[in-house]
């Protein structure tokens, strides 16, 4: 959750939510959550898990420079 | 309502002790709650604001205000991570309690500095972005 933040501080095109998943079943269930962190990126679920910055980064970026 | 127990405050007094900057928090309520299966007892909204205000207390660098329904948000409670009052999209949705109460004083602390704690090449990746970039990472408290 940290490194989302810490992006969201770093670019002001990054925004970064921690979203509670038993407070909104609904949505966790349409991201298809069943483990967590599950990473979702502008809407699309990613990852599920912690992973190292560098990793963090290659995996967010990727879908915004297609 | 105690937030912390008194090891625990002191540790997060210390955490918050180093920021450098003032972090604003802002408390969204929201519209009528809907209480959920087996937790109607739990006001998530009051519980959210009282660990926020338990927060506020413990530097003079954070501070809070409450919000009904802030533009651009759709799920509540929320609490806004505002640093030095500006809105950077750093939000928390639900009750964060538990484990993730952790998330929230790392939302303050990393706010509340001045530099990115990101490794500069980290910084400079974002800094290319042309893109808006929206992170969502699902949590639970346990």
């Amino acid at each position: 959750m940290l490194l989302a933040y810490k992006a969201a501080l770093a670019s002001p095109r990054v925004s970064a939510s921690a979203i509670e998943s038993t407070e909104f079943p609904a949505l966790a269930d349409s991201m298809d959550v069943w483990a967590v962190p599950r990473i979702v990126v502008n809407g699309v679920p990613q990852w599920d898990g912690a992973v190292p910055e560098r990793v963090f980064l290659d995996r967010v970026l990727a879908p915004a420079f297609e | 309502m105690a937030i912390f127990r008194p090891e625990e405050e002191a540790k997060v007094r210390e955490l918050l002790d180093a920021l450098e900057r003032p972090v604003e928090l802002v408390v969204a309520h929201g519209p009528e709650e809907t209480p959920l299966p087996g937790a109607r007892d739990i006001d998530f909204g009051a519980e959210t604001e009282k660990i926020v205000e338990g927060l506020a207390a413990l530097s003079e660098n954070v501070s809070y205000r409450v919000e009904d329904r802030p533009p651009g948000i759709a799920l509540f409670p929320a609490v806004l991570v505002l640093p030095e009052g500006k809105d950077r999209g750093i939000r928390y949705h639900g009750l964060p309690w538990g484990y993730e109460l952790a998330s929230l004083i790392g939302a303050v602390v990393e706010a509340g500095k001045r530099e990115s704690s990101l490794s500069a090449e980290s910084v400079e990746r974002l800094g290319a972005l042309e893109r808006e970039l929206a992170i969502d990472v699902f949590v639970t408290p346990t």
